[in-house]
């Protein structure tokens, strides 16, 4: 069994017009050491299948193992960040991830549990910044707090949810560096499930990666390996010729994948007499990707 | 510069002066001037004591403000837990929701002889009109402030795994400060409201007593002294909580 097994997830929202299905009967597994980026459309119900396999929403049906134990809320062995920070505005950046660590080291004396704090910040480069409350700090260096406190619990399981989608290309790809690192450095004790709408990202980090048909009723295509010797970076994705290939095998399984979905999507539409609509969408989408 | 200081001050001397022109129509209202000469002494010799009720007004007014101040931490007191307790559970606040609303708009004319029968002393009667009007801002407040508390903060207790202690200490209680606050700010200007009737129903020493005794006994200026403290020191309580909130909602 998968260190992460999630199968036949279905997961709907109450909505003024009915039902809204988010996921339809969508699987997952993800091998221990692994990382895997989940990549597709805003909106497609990816933060919704995160959440699930987070334990942070329950899922209507499906059921989720991870390590053998059934999913039951947030695990103890699972971090979550997420692309909003999620900082406590009224504590320093210490705080914050005092405040994790504490939570889940209570066997820890205090000053211990300081210094294993202190210790993450100063890996994410907060040495200096450590005091500060979230409001002064940029919205690069929220996220690298956000990241100290996720791995400063040393996580069996870390779960990102868009972790760079409110950043700015600099720090966006300063992040995924630093990111990378720690994960290497994490080595087979961490299992990393990523959400993402960024394919260089995705590319960057993952050793697989998993399309996402737009929804509602979501699905996961066939995951696309990503063989590529680390440590990756951007440029090596642009210049490196196995690299090139690389990355167009990547986004021609992507991208066969969704417009497979678009087009059994457009036939069911041209049921109803709106096929043609149902392409522009598709195409004008195809885009982001 | 002229606006800060220059125009509220064309303001005060325009009230003083419709004030005036009120006191040279009506026989038995003093002019400003007739209250300042019979006030003199109460204003100059703000500490003295020479009887029950003839006493300096700064001694007046800070035995109304002990009074206000027990009757209005009793009200926190009440209120805050109240709030929580309905912002945190629906269950609560659909079965108290209506009672509420029917005690806030009581005046505290209608609990105070409540009070009395209730304590059968006047000072317990006086605080608990106090507590009970002025808790209603507290209660309310807080209560949205917990409704308010964005999902990304319950999904960091959620995801950190606090317990359901660490999670009111270090989450919902600092999220929900502000809105306390002002709570705390209208309750006690309500309190400070309350304090006039209470002392005058119950005859207690203090300014709302100072008032109605001074009525009893035909020497209007004194009211009209007793008004304006009233009005100055409910001003500056005020100032003082709004600087204190200011603070808070900084954070």
């Amino acid at each position: 069994m998968a260190y992460i097994d999630a199968s036949n997830i279905s997961k709907s929202f109450p909505a003024k017009s009915g039902p809204r299905h988010v996921l339809d009967r969508v699987s997952v597994s993800v091998a221990r050491g692994e990382f895997v980026s989940i990549v597709g459309f805003m909106g497609c119900g990816k933060s919704t299948l995160l959440n699930i396999l987070s334990g942070v929403v329950p899922a209507d049906t499906g059921e989720i193992h991870i390590d053998g134990r059934p999913v039951a809320g947030v695990s103890e062995h699972a971090s979550i960040v997420f692309q909003n920070y999620s900082l406590l505005p009224w504590f320093s950046a210490l705080e914050n991830v005092r405040l994790a660590v504490r939570a889940a080291r209570p066997q820890w004396a205090r000053g211990e549990q300081r210094k294993q704090a202190e210790r993450y910040l100063s890996l994410v480069g907060l040495g200096n910044a450590m005091h500060r409350r979230p409001n002064q700090l940029s919205g690069g260096m929220r996220q690298r707090v956000a990241i100290a406190r996720a791995f400063a619990t040393e996580p069996e399981v870390l779960f990102l949810d868009e972790p760079f989608g409110a950043l700015d290309a600099l720090t966006r790809a300063n992040l995924q560096q630093e990111l990378a690192r720690l994960c290497s450095a994490a080595g087979q004790n961490v299992t990393t499930v990523m959400i993402s709408n960024n394919l260089d990202e995705a590319l960057l980090l993952s050793d697989r990666i998993i399309p996402m048909t737009p929804g509602p009723r979501a699905t996961l295509g066939p995951p696309v390996a990503v063989e590529l010797p680390r440590p990756r970076s951007l440029e090596l994705l642009l210049h490196d010729e196995h690299a090139v290939r690389a990355r167009t095998h990547v986004v021609e399984s992507l991208t066969d994948h969704v417009h497979a979905a678009n087009a059994r999507r457009a036939r069911m539409q041209s049921r109803t007499g709106s096929a043609e609509s149902a392409f522009v969408a598709a195409d004008s989408r195809e885009a982001d990707i | 510069m002229v606006g800060n200081f220059v125009l509220p001050l064309v303001g005060i001397a325009c009230a003083g002066l419709a004030w005036w022109a009120a006191s040279a129509q009506v026989a038995d209202l003093p002019s400003p001037l007739e209250t300042w000469e019979e006030s003199k002494l109460y204003i100059m010799e703000p500490w003295a004591k020479r009887g029950e009720m003839d006493q300096g007004i700064a001694r007046l007014a800070y035995y109304s403000l002990l009074r206000v101040a027990r009757g209005f931490l009793l009200g926190i007191a009440l209120g805050t837990p109240l709030g929580f307790l309905l912002g945190m559970s629906t269950t609560a606040h659909r079965m108290f929701d209506p009672v509420i609303q029917v005690l806030r708009p009581i005046s505290p004319l209608a609990w105070l002889p409540l009070g009395l029968i209730l304590f059968q002393k006047s000072e317990p009667a006086a605080l608990f009109a106090i507590a009970i009007c002025s808790m209603w801002p507290t209660v309310l407040n807080t209560m949205s402030g917990v409704r308010a508390i964005p999902q990304d903060y319950w999904n960091v207790a959620r995801v950190l795994r606090l317990s359901r202690l660490t999670t009111f200490t270090k989450v919902v209680l600092p999220a929900t400060l502000p809105y306390m606050f002002t709570g705390f700010r209208l309750s006690l200007g309500i309190a400070w409201l309350v304090i006039v009737a209470s002392e005058m129903l119950t005859g207690t020493p203090g300014v709302g007593g100072f008032l109605w005794q001074e009525y009893n006994s035909l020497i209007y200026s004194h009211i009209l002294l007793a008004i304006l403290t009233i009005g100055i020191v409910g001003f500056v309580l005020d100032r003082v909580m709004g600087v204190a909130e200011a603070k808070l909602r900084s954070i």
